[in-house]
């Protein structure tokens, strides 16, 4: 084990390493790996923005839903209605689909907070289950072109962005399907951060610890389970949007608009690290990775693999990750990021400052 | 000059009344204490004045009704409330609950975190700490520093010295005491130690069963001789 001070040389040598090694593997996979590698991460960066739009309501504040592929269904359908009937330009979709969904999820939680729990639960399970069901009613077809779904949602021509320049034909749409995902990530990212680690945030952790204490601490409750809901399901639109610009199409059982979308945003959360900001991230990669290497083990395997999974013709990866999250709960009660960061402190501890030398004169 | 004046308070959990209407005062500077067996109602007649729980009665805080105010209104007014059992909050460390306390303000937040961690030095050393890790004893003290971090001039204090070591609730008496001497904080006291209780208290007011059932100073309190007998123990 080595020690190394906060803030020290050999500290900021680490961290720009780590950075480096991240910023190597971005560009990495766009320029030098295959067209349907490239997909796949950025099927990962759609399901770790939904992830982490969960985690701001469920990780951090503790009010659990079960809704948000319904949200996330929400994005998809906006962006796919507007760029096909009313020829929106794709990239205005995200801010309309976001406010949508903004919307939508205030409305939702209003009255849903106010209950809590097993009841809460039950309501956004509700929303779940509704939403595809809503899209496929008749009346509705005119807008969602009923069970059939919308397709050959897609930027006409791709959008010439500065060091990409001109991307063309299939590969050249995954390459800015990429990029376009990783942006959002990233904006994804530093939304949550800079509400988790503000005045803010803190309400919200209080809520989780302690709503009682928060409450009489001065937090409204009500006004800010709200706001955050609301947050949190625009985050979510807009990996739906992201995911029906990808693959073009989106339907009423189309990936991730079901409930068992909210089962997968569900896991990746809490396999990654439920309340971590790097949580979804380390889980939407280990469930897009597991998803891709256990595809076929339903139909075509055998030995032991084809024994297990042999009656099953979808992807064992939920099944897998449902199995996995069991033992992580035992094994690392805070997922795989508390796991990595337990195992790391064994190979180097950063010290932190000395406590009261590090106090800004101003402010928080 | 009377801080908070509550007459004909009436309170309790959906069909079941808990508190059966009765007046209640506490004069700037003075610290009051509520002392009642298990289930009276003190943490009850807590919630209802900080607007946890709905209630029929008048309460007026500094000549404001807040009858039917929202806790947070209430905490802007300046009552600040440390829940029965403590209740910080275990995820974030001992300077964040600290900074959640002061959720209702953003000047000299800072400058006053290191004035409670004078107050209560213990708590500086952990101060990076999550408050989940802290001793009971070293819990309470931040339920306190925290709910003083609001700047109030009433503080609810529901049984402090719940499950601490004697010398431990000496120490944050003593410090309670002090704040209300020296700061002219005023304070309504939750607490079953009588003999404690009797000890601080400026006036005393005994519940039972959602009643005032006597109420005095806490010389006038000790002196008489039924209460001696159910409270003291002698
Ligand atoms: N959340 C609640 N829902 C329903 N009834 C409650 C609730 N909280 C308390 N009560 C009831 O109200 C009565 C008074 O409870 P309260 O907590 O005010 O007592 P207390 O005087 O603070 O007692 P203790 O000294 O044990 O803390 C009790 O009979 C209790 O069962
Ligand atoms: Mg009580």
């Amino acid at each position: 084990m080595m020690k190394i001070n906060h803030g020290s040389p050999q500290h900021w040598a680490l961290r720009t390493l780590g950075v480096a090694l991240i910023a190597l593997i971005i560009v990495w996979v766009p320029t030098q790996m295959s067209t349907s590698r490239i997909g796949q991460f950025s099927d990962a960066f759609v399901l770790i923005i939904a992830a982490m739009s969960l985690n701001l309501v469920l990780g951090f504040t503790g009010q659990i839903s079960i809704g948000h592929s319904a949200f996330f269904g929400i994005g998809g359908y906006t962006a796919a209605i507007l760029i096909k009937d009313h020829g929106w330009s794709p990239g205005y979709t995200f801010y309309a689909a976001a406010a949508l969904a903004f919307v939508v999820g205030c409305l939702i939680a209003l009255p849903a907070l106010r209950i809590k729990g097993i009841y809460l639960a039950l309501v956004t399970l509700a929303v779940a289950v509704l939403f595809p069901t809503l899209v496929k009613w008749k009346k509705l077809a005119w807008l969602t072109d009923g069970a059939k779904g919308i397709d050959s949602v897609r930027y006409d021509e791709l959008p010439v962005w500065p060091i990409l320049g001109e991307l063309k034909g299939r590969d050249g749409r995954a390459v800015f399907a990429y990029w376009l995902a990783f942006v959002l990530l990233v904006v994804t990212y530093l939304v949550c951060r800079g509400l988790v680690k503000s005045r803010f945030g803190r309400s919200l952790v209080a809520i989780r610890d302690n709503e009682t204490a928060a409450a009489v601490m001065g937090v409204n409750l009500t006004v800010t389970k709200v706001l955050v809901f609301g947050v949190s399901a625009a985050l979510c639109a807009l990996a739906g949007v992201l995911s029906t610009l990808r693959t073009g199409v989106i339907t009423p059982e189309g990936q991730y608009v079901t409930l068992l979308g909210s089962i997968v945003f569900l896991l990746i959360m809490v396999v990654g690290g439920a309340g971590t900001l790097w949580g979804p991230i380390v889980g939407g990669l280990v469930y897009v990775w597991l998803d891709n290497t256990t595809r076929g083990f339903g139909s075509e395997s055998d030995g032991v693999i084809g024994f297990l999974f042999g009656w099953s013709d979808q992807s064992p990866a939920t099944l897998i990750l449902g199995l996995a999250l069991v033992i992580i709960m035992f094994v690392a009660p805070y997922g795989l990021v508390g796991l990595i960061k337990r195992l790391w402190v064994k190979v180097v501890v950063v010290v932190p400052k000395p406590a009261g030398t590090s106090l800004p004169t101003t402010g928080q | 000059m009377s801080l908070l004046s509550i007459t004909d308070l009436a309170a309790g959990y959906g069909p079941l009344e808990v508190l059966h209407g009765f007046d209640l005062q506490v004069n700037q500077g003075e610290i009051v204490v509520i002392l009642g067996a298990n289930g009276a109602g003190k943490t009850t007649t807590m919630r209802a004045i900080s607007g946890m729980i709905p209630r029929r009665g008048r309460i007026v805080f500094d000549g404001q009704d807040i009858s039917s105010s929202s806790p947070d209104s209430i905490v802007r007014l300046g009552i600040a409330q440390v829940p029965q059992g403590r209740g910080t909050f275990a995820d974030l460390t001992v300077e964040d609950n600290m900074l959640a306390g002061a959720y209702i303000r953003r000047d000299e937040v800072l400058a006053d975190v290191e004035r409670w961690f004078d107050v209560f030095p213990r708590l500086r050393e952990r101060r990076s700490q999550r408050a989940g890790s802290l001793s009971g004893g070293e819990q309470q003290m931040l339920a306190i520093a925290r709910a003083l971090m609001s700047r109030p001039r009433l503080l609810l204090c529901d049984e402090p010295s719940l499950g601490l070591a004697p010398l431990i609730t000496q120490e944050l008496f003593g410090v309670l005491k002090k704040l209300n001497a020296e700061e002219g904080l005023s304070i309504l006291l939750v607490e079953q130690n009588a003999n404690l209780a009797l000890k601080v208290a400026h006036r005393v007011y005994l519940l039972e069963t959602g009643n005032v059932v006597s109420s005095g100073s806490a010389a006038e309190l000790a002196a008489d001789d039924s209460i001696r007998k159910a409270y003291l123990g002698s």
